[in-house]
């Protein structure tokens, strides 16, 4: 207890990860300007703080967890959902009436809401940050995985578009106004952003459009809400929509690329 | 009443983009890549099952890594398949005049095996505020919440924790010969 109890120890710590007040971290610094072995251990410690410790590598989740949380989310939804539905059914044994009102209350009503306003509602809630992606990756492959891993109910793919300069972000477990879709996301040139969703279903349900379009023998059906341009399509039991604030020939031509005729 | 699906929305949005950081960290508590994914999942569930107590606008990331650390905890505390408390002296630096930083520094960006390997190493009190405050980022105080201990407790693990991690990779920078001959090739 000779010459260290007078070196500066943890102190030095609290003054690298500024925690000390500024009378104190004075006296650290004119201590530090005479001392050359406090000098270097504050140098070792940045060094792991700020080097060492900075070079782990982040490691993607895996597609297979991204999907059981989602998976795990649902089932507890479920119960949730069954739980109420209990209450609701004792309250009818009481109140058979007021009971069904409440049950029209609860049960999700959708009326006057379309398909393609869904679409882009989805697509504004992605762009403010409200629409979380459940997995982050540019991995093609890796998000099919996590669909597939998800229990996606319909055979999916997911584009590369790599080729059009739209590199992928992720993709989460979706619904659609009720239905299990895929959705997928892209950022492309000049940020803008493009979200792609599948979902079983037919293009003949949609609501009239803004523009009707044919290529390769495949209809594409266009609507406009805002700046916001979707283009949905068929292909087999699925319907493919593609949603951006690009352009909106760009977005129809995006389309006609990937589009496929089953 | 409360719109389920609006719950859920919420829920997502506050949770997902937390999910990178705490499979990270459970990687690096246990190891071990399955139970890694089986505690962060546990960890989710428990938080949607427990949403309502959480209060928007609240910290987040103090929350979940909070459950995340308690899970962990559980699952390998209780299990007493805590990974084995190296002697500490073992580990501990040869003081002063040995410290050479610039041998280390100079090492550049190649250190990331090591540092993972040193890391592993670190015996678990050390190692986690290490991993919550240099690699996620959280100040001292959430760390402290999050591990269930005071603040001073926090700092004075991390200095050690930092320090041991200093004295192996210095440890491996010497065995590597790196400093005795020549730099490493670039
Ligand atoms: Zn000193």
């Amino acid at each position: 207890m000779t010459d260290n109890a007078s070196h500066l120890g943890a102190t030095l710590q609290d003054l690298l990860d500024e925690r000390l007040d500024a009378a104190r971290q004075t006296e650290v610094l004119t201590h530090l300007a005479g001392c050359p072995q406090c000098r270097s251990e504050l140098e070792a410690l940045r060094w792991v703080r700020d080097v060492a410790l900075k070079q782990l590598p982040v490691e993607d989740v895996p597609p297979a967890l991204a999907a059981r949380v989602v998976a795990a989310l649902d089932v507890t939804d479920k119960q949730t959902v069954r739980r109420g539905w209990r209450r609701r059914t004792m309250a009818a044994a009481v109140l058979a009436a007021a009971a069904v009102v409440l049950l029209l209350l609860v049960s999700p009503s959708s009326n006057g809401d379309t398909l393609p306003n869904a679409v882009a509602r989805d697509f504004v809630a992605y762009r403010d940050g409200t629409l979380p992606l459940t997995l982050h990756t540019s991995d093609v492959a890796a998000v099919e995985r996590f669909f597939v891993a998800g229990g996606a109910p319909f055979a999916m793919r997911v584009f590369d578009l790599g080729m059009m300069q739209y590199q992928l972000v992720g993709g989460r477990l979706h619904r659609l106004r009720g239905r299990p879709s895929a959705l997928f996301v892209y950022s492309g040139p000049g940020d803008r952003n493009l979200v792609c969703q599948m979902y079983e279903g037919q293009l003949a349900d949609l609501p009239r459009s803004d523009d009707v379009r044919e290529h390769n023998g495949i209809t594409f059906r266009v609507y406009r809400a805002g700046t916001v341009t979707l283009v949905f399509w068929q292909e087999g039991p699925v319907v493919c929509v593609l949603a951006s604030d690009a352009d909106a020939e760009a977005v129809i031509q995006l389309a006609y690329a990937k589009a496929v005729k089953v | 009443m409360s719109d389920p699906d609006e719950r859920r929305r919420q829920f997502e949005s506050i949770a997902l983009p937390l999910m990178q950081g705490l499979y990270n960290t459970s990687l690096r508590l246990t190891a071990d890549g399955d139970e890694a994914a089986d505690i962060v999942q546990e960890t989710f569930l428990r938080a949607y099952r427990t949403f309502d107590n959480f209060r928007p606008g609240t910290n987040a990331r103090a929350w979940l890594f909070t459950i995340l650390y308690s899970v962990f905890a559980n699952r390998y505390h209780e299990a007493k398949r805590r990974p084995r408390m190296e002697a500490v002296e073992e580990l501990e630096a040869p003081a002063g005049p040995e410290s050479d930083i610039a041998l280390v520094a100079a090492w550049g960006s190649r250190w990331n095996p090591e540092v993972e390997r040193a890391l592993r190493r670190l015996p678990e009190d050390f190692r986690t505020p290490l991993l919550l405050i240099d690699v996620e980022g959280l100040s001292y105080e959430e760390a402290a919440a999050v591990l269930g201990c005071a603040v001073g407790t926090v700092g004075s693990r991390l200095f050690r924790g930092r320090k041991l991690l200093y004295a192996m990779l210095q440890e491996y920078a010497h065995q590597a010969g790196y400093g005795k001959h020549s730099a490493p090739d670039p």
